[in-house]
């Protein structure tokens, strides 16, 4: 697993962080094609999900296969308290990230005494479940199809994309903080060495707890404000495949570093949306290509590249 | 009483089934240390195989069934050659790289044969009358049959023959296994080649009856993890029995309640016995 050294190539990563942010809030301003800001608004409810996995999986070595049970939750409890009782998006955000944190409470409790690939599949099984839900009162959630008529969050799509970056601020600069501050510290230590962070007087199930709710609340925020952004919510966002596509975005990134997995969270928005021409092939050229980068590149892209063009440059300078 | 006795077979074809992918499972997982995500992937590739050897190409069936297995069991060690052990060194990566093979198998199959399911005729047409009153195909029952003789063969290869010796050496310590000159490698292969062809034979057994899907890898991973727990990790006795209770307990659901509870049976095993059993019904007691 990464370990903490790799920073970015700049000095300064919150320089850095900052110019990203700034870049982001100056796109629409440039950009006069809607469909790029509608990939872009995506991209960041992605980089919401990879940051929200990351801060659980990357940070305390607990890999979750169910996330997409956190996201679907937000964004089916936002769209149903929207479809039949009229509450304003910034109402139901806030209830779909509670109800993902009490899934992450329910499920949680069960599963995080588990280690490894218990953990791990106990979590895919667990997600599994409110997918046939949606199946079983398709007369409340629309079956496969879904509901269609969600208010929007905001009407214009240019307040729809700040409020997007504004989510992506928010959530991901909790998730960025966390991790950098002394609890993040603790949380790597669990990972490293459980039974040592065990023995130095931390409270491990507690502190894995405390961030499976976290990252289950962040999580459901965003599948909340996905389903206002798509203005439809579909079993699409319980399915398995949400689940492993965040964990690709993650891999790709550089796991356990936030910011390697929200930019890969960025990068395979766009790659995706690039490949739309080859629709039959996408798929599959995806999952061989993270079969690929985990065999030959298993502290993921971007960090090995940032590496590379550090070397790069101090062979250049020295 | 009619659906007492449906309920009886209908069970019993679903536990084997189980019992079949969740000894393969479990055995990779004891002796390897290898938690195989990709495991119910092979037995949907096995079903898709039998599909194109006995339904495209009209090869006879005892070859069809043949080269299916043959084929997967040589995915299976390449998969492990190539794929797993470079990163064996991580629990981590190994679920990593295996789920991703599942999803790339699954993406694979559809780039194949298309998005729709693809059906199988059976191997045997005819319906059976059962006790005088259970109609049932025979396909059901020949899969019962298949299961069984090779769950016995299994039995007799583990603890009747030299490499059984060693594949339970190396499980329980492969250190000292490695010491009494077994050779891990080998073993490790072996035990890879055999859970393949149990996936193998479960999924082109259960084709006629349910089709090959391309997506009807991850369910059935859910269902064989739910048996797993139950059974308890490296506990032999404990999976057939967790098999058959898996497989009654969703089978009775479905005829009693709806198809929907059955499929969540495995669920919400898996949650209560997390919580209050972890080590499973048989299981030695394990760091949970």
């Amino acid at each position: 697993m990464p370990e903490q050294g790799n920073r970015s190539i700049f000095s300064g990563e919150r320089v850095g962080l900052l110019i990203a942010l700034a870049v982001l809030s100056a796109v629409p301003l440039f950009i006069e094609n809607r469909a790029i800001v509608e990939i872009i608004i995506l991209a960041n409810i992605y980089a919401v999900y990879v940051a929200s996995w990351d801060i659980l999986c990357g940070y305390t070595g607990q890999v979750s296969f169910g996330h997409a049970l956190f996201v679907g939750g937000g964004a089916y409890t936002a769209a149903l308290l929207n479809f039949y009782f009229k509450f304003p998006p910034w109402m139901t955000i806030f209830f779909g990230g509670g109800v993902a944190a009490l899934f992450g409470l329910i499920i949680g409790t069960p599963c995080l005494r588990l280690r490894g690939p218990y953990f791990a599949l106990a979590t895919f099984a667990a997600a599994a479940f409110p997918y046939g839900l949606t199946d079983v009162f398709w007369e409340v959630t629309g079956g496969l199809d879904g509901l269609y008529g969600i208010a929007p969050i905001w009407p214009t799509l240019m307040g729809k994309y700040y409020f997007s970056v504004l989510l992506t601020a928010v959530c991901c600069g909790l998730v960025y903080l966390g991790g950098r501050s002394k609890k993040g510290l603790i949380l790597k230590s669990i990972r490293e060495d459980e039974v040592a962070a065990m023995a130095s007087g931390v409270n491990t199930t507690a502190y894995k707890l405390t961030t499976f709710v976290i990252s289950g609340f962040l999580a459901g925020v965003a599948g909340a404000f996905y389903s206002h952004n798509q203005l439809h919510v579909g079993p699409e966002t319980l399915s398995i495949n949400l689940s492993i596509l965040v964990i690709i975005m993650s891999v790709v990134g550089g796991i356990g570093t936030i910011t390697g997995p929200i930019a890969g969270a960025y990068l395979l928005t766009i790659f995706n949306e690039m490949m739309r021409e080859w629709e039959e092939v996408r798929l599959l050229i995806y999952t061989a290509a993270v079969v690929l980068i985990l065999l030959f590149v298993p502290k993921g892209v971007l960090p090995t590249l940032s590496d590379g063009i550090k070397q790069w440059i101090k062979r250049k300078g020295g | 009483m009619n659906i007492f006795l449906e309920i009886i077979v209908y069970g019993a074809v679903q536990s084997s089934i189980y019992a079949l992918l969740a000894m393969g499972f479990c055995l990779i997982f004891g002796v390897a240390n290898i938690v195989n995500l990709a495991h119910t992937a092979l037995y949907m590739i096995g079903a898709y195989l039998i599909y194109t050897f006995f339904s495209v190409l009209q090869l006879n069936l005892a070859m069809a069934i043949l080269l299916s297995v043959v084929s997967v069991a040589l995915l299976a060690t390449g998969m492990y050659r190539f794929c797993i052990r470079p990163v064996m060194v991580s629990e981590w990566s190994v679920l990593m790289i295996t789920i991703s093979l599942a999803m790339f198998f699954q993406q694979l199959m559809i780039f194949v044969y298309g998005p729709a399911d693809r059906n199988v005729e059976g191997f045997i047409g005819k319906k059976l009358t059962l006790f005088g009153a259970v109609d049932i195909d025979a396909q059901r029952l020949l899969t019962l049959g298949v299961s069984l003789v090779l769950l016995v063969l299994l039995w007799l290869f583990i603890y009747r023959t030299r490499m059984g010796k060693a594949i339970l050496a190396v499980a329980q310590d492969r250190e000292a296994a490695l010491f009494m000159g077994i050779n891990s490698e080998r073993v490790y292969l072996t035990v890879i080649a055999i859970s393949a062809v149990l996936a193998a034979v479960a999924g082109a057994f259960i084709a006629p009856t349910i089709g090959a899907r391309p997506e009807m890898w991850a369910p059935t991973l859910g269902k064989i993890f739910a048996v797993v727990v139950l059974g308890g990790i490296g506990s032999l006795e404990g999976t057939i029995l967790a098999a058959l209770l898996i497989g009654y307990l969703e089978v009775v659901i479905s005829f009693s309640i709806s198809s929907y509870f059955g499929e969540i049976v495995s669920v919400v095993v898996i949650l209560l016995m997390l919580s209050f059993r972890p080590s499973g019904l048989l299981g030695k007691r394990i760091e949970a």
